[in-house]
Formats: structure tokens, sequence, C-alpha cells
């Protein structure tokens, strides 16, 4: 395809109302690193595209409702999502304790699917509750990759992005391979259709 | 029987399982049956569609709306579940079709629109890209409609995606496309679904085999039910009273409301966009920074329950199911799209809890006990009129605003005006009080003009001898004394249309302005009645030397060079001034009355014509001066001795008002002129002394 990129992912920003989802969105798309800023519209949706070992990946960060109300009805958002940033607030005990329940929620919505867990304001030390060691250790048990950011004094946030979206382009190639490797063997593998369908959520 | 299918807000367990009681859950795309028993209900009905065909005695049915086709297909369904016995000859699907084929191509004014603009689009890139769309278009539309007596909408939609995937496929692999871009290929496989869409949406929309119009009729009744939620409930910031606010929102209805009336799915997509970009827009004008997904998704939900768009499931599962999947996946148009199914979702899930408010004031909100009035409500539903009132009174503030500032401006105007006005006035009144000074001179001097007038009547004795005309009018004088003074005047006026006769006139005065002043002192009445005897004397001795005078008219030329080389005009003036004869000829033209007696006796014109006479003759002049002075400020005390003086000043008088080196140049080129002035002046002061002589004789 010659197109101005060689991946297209999906990712979903989730996460208690608050905690700086859209905050790290809007410093991340606004950043000009690597990749180039493309658009704005608003801050739910951005569109950015970085480089990962030589391959242009186009990003679109869905940014979501946290509130409670809405936790039932995002599972739409999920569809043909590649990897899911859940963020909690370092300063909030709750959203901490709410990051359960949003990956629970990931489970529910899809099977494959590479997710990073962020804790957001990480830039006031004296106002920190969430302890480092704690999320470290909820982190190892969910085996999940933990980022500590800030989106206002803009840390980790570039790193926490091109992680995940190395994660997603490693499950991608692997995927390729594998599917390669199957038409190789030319075994007749009924798994294979479903892995496919499996992308798609719900 | 919109009642019996009606989804209840509350879904029991029972209500999921299918309708056959095979223990399995039913769903609601399938009738209420489960995926085995619709298998079944399906094959039993294409049997029964079949056998009618067989009977194939049914009529047409063209006259029939869609509308109408539609209810009596789904009716129709319902009583054959129910009332299978009960069969009725409905089914015109297999005989419609071929009309239906029609259609897409000959009846369809959007398609062939479309044909055009794709010709005109993509028309470059060949005949032969032309003709292959156009077979896929064919055989994707050919096929749908083939399947879609058969199959359900999401089978209809598999069909759709899987044609949208070869025809993708094709554009990129088949050598028909290989010189086509990219960006076109792109175009052409949304070119493709639009052309094929717009031919098959009167099909493919709300179709027959779903339920869709009763989840639009649902959700219809959900929203109108939940009119009363406002902004405030759903912790969404939109301020309903700004009025730009109010306007953005209105536009986002409006392209949410525009929806329906599109027809390729990503036309309906594109609305949907322009909607919740109005939206996004909308929450910038009121927090005033970047939009996250907290407060949009409240936004959109609270803009959904206010538009209440017509058939929005339609719409909605028309776009999910017949839109090419992979734009529905990413993109804008595919995140608006999401968050557009979570917020219709929202409202058809919403309970008291998603608002925060208590259970029973949910309840007497939807069942109408309670009736929430908002500045929205106000402004949306119950009066327009209103909503516009408040513009206009807005309006009319700032216009009244606009008017107080304009009369504001004009006082300031008028106040100052009239502060220029006085001042102009003052300045007016500060220079009248300055000018008069310099008038009121005039006045003073205005009585010794009348006193020069009293000294006209010895003079007109002398002159009236050139002119006989006046000799008679002199006469007359003589005869009756306090008429002389009028004509006098009136010659005087008389001369300054001619000048001859001003001549004489200023001759007259001039050379008698020592009489007049030695006359003054003396009764003017016995003045005038007197001297006749003794004017008669003088006049027959000036005469000849009138004449002469007269003659010398040169004397005028004298004037002008004075004029043109004098470097001093205070002193020529002087020196005519002192030179009775030339002197008086000049100042009169201006002002007959006047203005020739005051430059003569104006008292500043000696003090300043001081200098010269020192230069010229030192002692007697000054004598001559000042006695002049004496004559107008005291013309009473010295008589003699200006008599005297005056004798004495012609001759020595007369040559200053003409420079010395002038003066030799004049004698150089004859001794006339020099020396006729002189004479003349001697004969005159020699006539004055005499006719003074005889005055103080008869005195």
């Amino acid at each position: 395809m010659a197109r101005d990129y060689d991946h297209l992912f999906k990712l979903l920003i989730i996460g208690d109302s608050g905690v700086g989802k859209s905050s790290l969105l809007l410093r991340f798309s606004d950043n000009t690193f690597t990749g180039s800023y493309i658009t704005t519209i608003g801050v739910d949706f951005k569109i950015k595209t970085v480089n990962i070992n030589g391959q242009k990946v186009k990003l679109q960060i869905w940014d979501t409702a946290g509130q409670e109300r809405f936790r039932t009805i995002t599972s739409t958002y999920y569809r043909g999502t590649h990897g899911v940033i859940v963020v909690y607030d370092v300063t909030n005990g709750e959203s901490f304790a709410n990051v359960k329940r949003w990956l629970h929620e990931i489970e529910q919505n899809c099977d494959l699917v590479n997710k990073v867990l962020v804790g957001n304001k990480n830039d006031t030390p004296e106002r920190k509750v969430v302890l480092t060691e704690d999320a470290q250790r909820f982190a190892d048990t969910m085996n999940i990759q933990l980022f500590e950011t800030s989106a206002k004094d803009n840390i980790n946030v570039e790193e926490m992005f091109m992680a995940i979206t190395r994660l997603v382009l490693r499950s991608k190639l692997d995927m390729q391979e594998r599917q390669n490797d199957r038409t190789q063997n030319d075994t007749v593998n009924l798994r294979k259709t479903n892995k496919q369908g499996r992308k798609k959520c719900c | 029987m919109y009642a019996t299918k009606q989804p209840s807000l509350r879904i029991k367990q029972a209500d999921l399982k299918c309708k056959n009681g095979c223990g399995y859950f039913g769903n609601a795309d399938w009738e209420g049956y489960c995926s085995k028993c619709y298998r079944n209900h399906m094959d039993k009905e294409r049997q029964r569609k079949s056998n009618q065909s067989q009977h194939g005695d049914h009529s047409k049915a063209t006259s029939f709306s869609k509308f109408e086709e539609k209810k009596r297909q789904q009716s129709d369904k319902k009583t054959k579940y129910f009332l299978p016995v009960f069969r009725k000859p409905s089914s015109l699907k297999e005989t419609g079709r071929p009309e239906k084929y029609i259609d897409i191509r000959q009846m369809n004014p959007d398609a062939d629109k479309l044909l055009a603009e794709f010709i005109s689009a993509y028309g470059e890139w060949g005949e032969a890209v032309r003709k292959d769309f156009l077979k896929c278009v064919h055989s994707f539309t050919s096929k749908i409609i083939h399947e879609l007596d058969f199959k359900s909408a999401d089978e209809l939609a598999d069909i759709a995606q899987n044609y949208y995937n070869s025809y993708n496929n094709r554009l990129n692999n088949n050598t028909v496309y290989q010189n086509v871009t990219p960006d076109v290929r792109d175009k052409l496989l949304d070119f493709f679904e639009r052309y094929s869409m717009v031919g098959l949406y009167t099909f493919l929309f709300c179709p027959p085999s779903t339920n869709d119009e009763d989840k639009d009729l649902s959700i219809q009744d959900r929203i109108r039910k939940l009119s009363w939620v406002n902004a405030h409930h759903l912790d969404c910031c939109i301020s309903e009273t700004s009025i730009e606010v109010r306007d953005l929102v209105y536009t986002a209805i409006n392209d949410l409301l525009g929806m329906d009336s599109m027809k390729a799915p990503q036309e309906k997509l594109a609305c949907v966009v322009r909607c919740c970009r109005s939206v996004v827009e909308v929450l910038q004008h009121c927090q005033g920074g970047p939009v996250s997904a907290d407060e949009f998704l409240p936004a959109l939900i609270f803009i959904v329950l206010k538009a209440n768009p017509a058939r929005l499931k339609s719409n909605m599962l028309y776009v999910t199911r017949f839109c090419y999947g992979a734009r529905l996946m990413q993109g804008e148009a595919g995140y608006y799209f999401t968050n557009l199914c979570c917020a219709v979702s929202f409202i058809e899930n919403l309970t008291a809890e998603s608002l925060n408010m208590a259970q029973q004031e949910f309840e007497a909100y939807m069942s109408g006990e309670v009736t929430c009035v908002s500045a929205w409500e106000s402004a949306l539903v119950a009066c327009e009129g209103m909503h516009q009132l408040c513009e206009h009174l807005s309006l009319l503030k700032g216009l009244s605003e606009r008017m107080s500032a304009v009369k504001d401006d004009t006082q300031k105007l008028k106040d100052d005006m009239r502060k220029l006005k006085e001042e102009i006035n003052d300045e007016v009144t500060s220079v009248l009080e300055r000018t008069p000074l310099v008038i009121k001179p005039r006045k003073t001097i205005f009585p010794l003009t009348m006193e020069f007038l009293k000294s006209l009547p010895p003079l007109p004795e002398k002159p009236p001898i050139p002119d006989k005309g006046k000799e008679v009018e002199i006469n007359q004088d003589v005869d009756t004394a306090p008429k002389f003074y009028q004509q006098n005047i009136t010659l005087t006026q008389m001369g300054l249309s001619d000048n001859k006769p001003k001549l004489q006139l200023d001759i007259t005065p001039c050379v008698n302005l020592p009489s007049a002043s030695v006359v003054k002192p003396s009764l003017s009445t016995d003045f005038l009645s007197v001297p006749s005897p003794a004017a008669d004397k003088s006049i027959e001795s000036i005469t000849p030397d009138d004449n002469s005078y007269l003659g010398l008219s040169k004397i005028n030329y004298d004037i002008d060079f004075s004029d043109i080389s004098a470097e001093n005009s205070i002193i020529e003036d002087l020196g005519e001034s002192r030179r009775s004869p030339t002197m008086s000829f000049t100042p009169d033209p201006f002002s007959p009355m006047g203005t020739g007696c005051p430059i003569m006796q104006s008292p500043l014109v000696p003090s300043a014509a001081e200098m010269p006479r020192v230069e010229v003759p030192p002692v007697r002049k000054n004598d001559f001066v000042l006695p002049f002075l004496e004559e107008i400020e005291k013309e009473d005390t010295k008589k003699e001795t200006l008599l005297d003086k005056v004798e004495e000043t012609p001759t020595i008088c007369l040559p200053p008002p003409i420079k010395p080196t002038e003066y030799t140049g004049f004698s150089k080129q004859g001794s006339r002129i020099p020396s006729i002035p002189c004479n003349t002046g001697d004969v005159s002061s020699l006539n004055l002394q005499q006719s003074a002589g005889s005055s103080k004789d008869t005195n």
C-alpha cells in the first residue's frame, strides 16, 4: 500500500474522569518529536504518525468518557481497538482502585489487546498517594507494563505512548508471522479464522 | 401490534428467551428466536412464499406507498407466525423483483447524477476503469436485490462488506486499476459504496425483514419522555442562555437531523461528524479550553435528546451494516459515530442513577407529574417567541445604550457649540471694546469736521472763481448762510465723483485752514455775515494765483514723486499737511468729511514729523508745527501769533515735503517747480494775511 503509513493502530485511553486522559493525549499530540502532528479535532480524537524501527505507524487515539455512568456504554469504543491505555491518578487512591474495574471492562470487550498502566499527575511528590511500589506490584500481577507520567511536566509521556505502540506493532507482526507459518504449513486450522475474527471486539 | 413488540424498559430474563421456548436466548434481530429456530423459521417462510408464487394470483399493488407495503409485510409475517392458517397472498417479492431492478437503473435520479459525477471525476482514468466500476456496481446491486427477500439485513450487510472488500482488492490488484493513484483508489472505493448504496437505499434502509422501525419509534418515544432532561442533569457545561451557544447547538441539531435525508452511509456519517464538530465547538465556547471525552459525550447526549432525530435507530443500523467496515472502525467519522452509538445506548438505558437523582424524582419526571422548565425548554419547546423576545430585548438594550451615547455626544456637541459661540462673542466684544478706542478719536474728531465745515464758508469765497457755476452757488451761499454748509457738503460729496471739482474744493479748505482756525474763535454768524466784502477782495487777489495754481497741476506730480521715492511716508504726509494746497488734495477722496481733517490735525503726526523738520529748517518749522497743533487744541488763544507765523511758514515749509536731494533735482530740471509753490504759498498766505487782517479789522 503506497500510503503515508505502514501500520494504522487504534489506541484507547480509559480511566476515571479527571485523571488526565485528555491532558496525556494533548501532551502527546502537541509534541513534535519523531512523528508529524496531523490534525486536531477537539482533544478527544487525535491522529499521530510515529516512527518505530523505520516503520511509519499511524496512531489514532480515542479519548473516552470516564464517568461512572458511562462505563457500561463505552463498550462500543473497544471495537477494533489495538491497544488500551489505562490511566489512574497517583494523587487519587480511588482512581487506582478503579483500575481493576477498567481492566475487567477490557477483558469483557476484547480478547487480544495490548495494555499499559499509567499513573498520571506524577509531578508533586508531596501529594502522591499511590506509591510506585504498590502500583508496580499490581502491574506485575496483572502482567502489565507500568508508567508513571506527568502530562503537566511532560515526564514519560512520549515513552509511554511509544511503548504501547511497540507492543501493538510487535503483536501485529507476530500474528502476521503466525499466519504466514500456517499458510506455509498448509494445514487446515479452524482456529485461524477465529483468531482473525477475534481482532474485532464484541 | 406495536404494543406487543415495543420493548419494555425493564427487560426480564424470560423476555430474552427464544420465542419457540427452546430454552436458548433469542435475539431481537432474529425476531425473538434463537439462531437455530430463526433459520428454521426462515426456511419455512421461504417455502411458503414459493407456494404462494405458484398460485400467483395476487395483485402487484404498485400503488401502495412503500410505508404501507412495509407495514403489511410485517403484519404478514406476524400473522404467519401466529395464524399460519390465514395465509394471505400478499408477497409481491417474486413479482416485484424485476421492477425493482429496473428502478435502480432508470428510476433513480440520484444514481444518474452520481454517474455523471463519476464520469466527470474519474473519466480521466479511462474507459476500462469506468466499465469495470459499473460492472462491479451492477453485480453488487443485482446480487443484493436477488438476495433481498431471502436474507436478513445482517446477512445482506455481510454480502455488502464482502463486495466492498473484494472491490478494494480488485482496485489494488487488478490490471485495470494499475495506473490509478492510491488516493483515487480510496475515492473509487468510497464512490463504489456511495453509488451502489444510493441505488439500493430504498431496499436496504429500514428493510422489511427487520424491526428497525419499531426501534425508531421506541427510541423516539423514549427521547420524548426524557425531554425534561437538561444540561444540568447530564453535568454538561452547555450554557443554555448564551445566544452564541444556542446557535451552535441549533446547527449541531440540524446536522444530526440532516442525517435522515442522506442516502449513502458515508453521507450520513458526514452529517454525524459535522454535528459532533459543532458540539466540540459548543464546548470550546462554554469552557474555553480543549475538549475531552468526559465533556463531549454528555454534550452529545444532550444534543441527541434535544434533536430527537427521525428514524435514528434505522439510520444508525443502516450505517453500521452498509458502511465500509474499515471506515467505521477508524478515523474521525468512526470515532464520532461510536460516540453517537454510546449516546443512544445511554439514552436507552438511562436510569435515575445515571442522572444522579432519586428514583422517585426520576419517576415523577418520567410520568410527567413534575415538569422541569429550563431556559432551554422555554426556548426550544414552550416559547420560541420568548427566546426571541429576550434576544430583541438585549438588542434593544444595546440600541438604547447607543442612543444614549449618541445623545450624550449631541449634548456635548451642543455645549461645545455654545461655548464656541460664547467664546466668539467674548472675542468679538473684547475686540469691540478694543476697537472703539480707535474709533472714538474719530468721533471726537467729528466735531472738528463740523468746525471744519463751519470753517468752510470763507473758502468758497476763493475757489468759486475758476468755475463760474460755483460762483453762483457761493453767491447763494452768501445770501443764505445756513444753507451754505449743506450745499458745501454736497459739493464735497460731488467732488468724489469728479476730480476737478475735488481739486478746487480741496484746495480751498486747505488754503483756508489757517483762516478757518482763525475764524473759529469769532462767532460764526458774525463771521459769515461780515466777511463777505473782505472775501471779495481776497477772491480778486487770489484768482490769478489760483488759476496759475490750477494750471500748474504738475504739483500732483510732485506728490507722486514723493510717494514713490519717499522712505518716510509720514514725512511726506507732514509735508503735504504743511503744504496746505497739495496736501489737502490727497486725503480728501477717502473721506471728504472726516479723514481729510484728522490726518492733518491728528496730534500724532507732528511729533513724528519733527525729525525731518529739525534737519532742514530748524527753528521755524518747529514753530510752525507747534502753532498748528495749538490751533487745534487751543484755537482761541493765539490768533495773531499764528497768523504771523503762517505768513512766514509757507515759503519755508514747502520745500521739506520734497526731499532735499529730489528738490535739488527738480531745481536742476527747472526753477519753476520750487518757485511756484513758494509763490502760491506766499500769495495765499498774503491773501490770508490780508483777509485775516481784514477780519481782524472787522472784529
